[in-house]
């Protein structure tokens, strides 16, 4: 055998077992890596310290993709162009439809803010949004992420909740100065507090990388149906109760499942509610406390002969100068806003039912809200036109 | 004058018709390794734009996949393992997946193919075709495997099917890959 063949022997040996050991070790590195995750975590540190990597994607992404934007562009030009028809008839019938909706929300809207000045309801403050553009996105089974162009410097945070104008999309769960990641509510390891707006019933929303989500924890007896709509529930504080998510639907497995809202359309823009948890609020340990019923009801007012006319005033007629000011600052929104014919509609005199305890002795307040809930209760008390 | 470039044992793999040009080529690791790797990962990030062409998002296929059951059957290398868990690692960060998920899988299937590859090399394209099918779906089943035991969610089977065909669509670059650098220069004999 000549001598270069048992060099040669001697060389490829070594390259074989040293490929696999390299293999190998890559392996066990990989390995401890996946076991050591804690993606499905809800903490700001459960995706590791990525922010760099993102930081450098974003851009990157923004500058490849331009292609595919021209090429995807045209097609949207051309699909636009043979289907303006079709899609002007959808559009004028929905606008026709939602007209219907836009008059009933008007009254609807009006209705529930006088119950929530008369309930002295704690309603949520109106939160803070970003807009963003979605410059990547991984939609496979196993991960389903976005790339955001906002970050830090937007004030977007770990947490906050990311929708569209369709409906919820997900929630933050990296951030860098100029680029965030949004964990989509489609990901395996999302699992997202929903209620049933119909019933009220409350589940776990939880993806499966697939395009409609399954509900878990479906508790009573028709708790959902075909066609409920499903909402956040706010429970446990990652997203703010009322976000509009998407319709019940049941699955060939009969496992009911949730046609989101946001695949109605790309989700090109979004916008990020700079929403973290109840402790943002002004007043937080007064929403998560349970008012007594007697501080929401009033208090029973002596039976009086009420006329029709005076009853149907939605401003009323205030003996004393607290109860005027109680009464205007109830009604206040709903008579600036409009004289609907769900406002202005005569109720029909009610007699309280007279208590044995009419003096109701009010406990001292703790806080100054509570203090000026207890004042406003006390007012509606002494006026005997309560707009019911 | 005798030329000593007929008697060497190289005539025999240097005969080989059309294959003589080819065989003349120096081919180094930016050529089989390099190129495609950025090629792959261009697409990757391409394939990844948030966008609808006519109503349907683009496919997501796993490409590296591709190049974990190519690069063994070409040479053994200890340059392809380690770009291929730089890949994998990109994959991790860049969809957002668990570190160490795509860099396992990957190696995983690198690993067997190298194991494999005295039985594979010279076969039939249709072969190799085959069993790069057979590939995508075993890669697949301990992709599910690793992503219920990450999660505890069975990952949705239609939507793993459906990455699964757009990955095997990529047997065409496994096939390229194969013609154009197995046997392509002598020294990888």
């Amino acid at each position: 055998m000549p001598q270069g063949d048992k060099h040669f022997e001697h060389l490829k040996l070594p390259v074989n077992w040293g490929v696999m050991a390299l293999v190998a070790a890559v392996c066990i590195f990989g390995a401890l890596s996946f076991l050591g995750d804690r993606r499905e975590e809800v903490s700001g540190r459960s995706y590791g310290n990525r922010s760099g990597f993102d930081a450098a994607a974003g851009p990157a992404s923004n500058v490849l993709a331009t292609p595919a934007h021209v090429v995807g562009d045209g097609a949207n030009w051309i699909d636009d162009y043979f289907f303006a028809v079709r899609e002007n008839r959808i559009l004028k019938k929905r606008v026709q439809d939602l007209s219907l909706y836009r008059d009933m929300y008007f009254q609807q809207k009006d209705i529930s803010e006088r119950y929530e000045k008369l309930l002295n309801l704690r309603t949520e403050p109106p939160v803070e949004m970003v807009t963003a553009r979605s410059v990547s996105v991984s939609r496979g089974p196993f991960n389903n992420n976005r790339l955001i162009d906002a970050g830090s410097n937007a004030k977007i945070r770990f947490g906050n909740p990311v929708i569209t104008d369709q409906g919820l999309v997900g929630r933050v769960v990296g951030v860098s100065p100029k680029v965030s990641r949004v964990l989509m509510i489609t990901d395996v390891v999302s699992r997202t507090p929903i209620m049933i707006a119909r019933s009220d019933a409350r589940a776990v929303m939880s993806g499966d990388g697939g395009e409609f989500p399954r509900l878990d924890f479906v508790r009573g007896k028709d708790a959902v149906k075909k066609g409920d709509q499903i909402l956040t529930s706010g429970d446990g504080g990652i997203f703010p109760r009322g976000l509009p998510v998407g319709e019940a639907v049941q699955g060939v497995d009969k496992v009911w499942r949730v046609k989101l809202y946001a695949n109605r359309a790309p989700i090109d823009f979004v916008k990020i509610l700079l929403y973290e948890d109840f402790s943002q609020f002004p007043e937080a340990d007064q929403v998560l406390m349970t008012p007594q019923i007697t501080e929401l009801l009033p208090q029973p007012a002596i039976p009086q002969p009420v006329t029709a006319g005076a009853t149907a005033s939605s401003a009323g007629v205030a003996s004393t100068p607290a109860a005027g000011a109680a009464t205007s600052s109830a009604v206040a929104p709903a008579s600036g806003a409009s004289a609907t014919s769900a406002v202005a509609r005569p109720a029909a005199p009610r007699p309280a039912q007279p208590r044995p305890t009419a003096a109701r002795t009010t406990p001292p307040a703790a806080h100054p809200a509570q203090a000026q809930s207890q004042t406003q209760s006390a007012a509606a008390t002494a006026s005997t036109e309560v707009p019911f | 004058m005798k030329t000593p470039f007929i008697k060497t044992p190289l005539k025999v793999t240097l005969d080989r018709g059309v294959r003589k040009g080819m065989a003349q080529r120096m081919i180094g690791p930016l050529d089989w390794i390099g190129w495609p790797a950025l090629g792959v990962l261009a697409v990757t990030i391409v394939l990844a734009t948030p966008m609808k062409v006519f109503g349907l998002y683009l496919p997501e296929p796993v490409l590296p996949l591709a190049l974990a059951f190519a690069w063994p059957l070409i040479r053994p290398s200890y340059v392809a393992p380690l770009v291929l868990a730089l890949m994998g690692a990109f994959l991790d960060y860049f969809w957002g997946a668990p570190l160490g998920f795509w860099t396992l899988s990957l190696m995983i299937v690198y690993g067997v193919i190298f194991l494999l590859r005295g039985y594979m090399v010279g076969q039939d394209m249709m072969v190799i075709a085959g069993l790069y099918g057979v590939a995508v779906i075993s890669f697949f089943i301990l992709t599910t495997i690793l992503a219920t035991i990450d999660s505890g969610m069975v990952p949705r089977l239609i939507s793993v099917f459906e990455q699964a065909l757009a990955t095997y669509a990529a047997v065409f670059l496994v096939l390229w890959l194969l013609e154009s650098y197995v046997h392509a220069d002598v020294r990888f004999q």
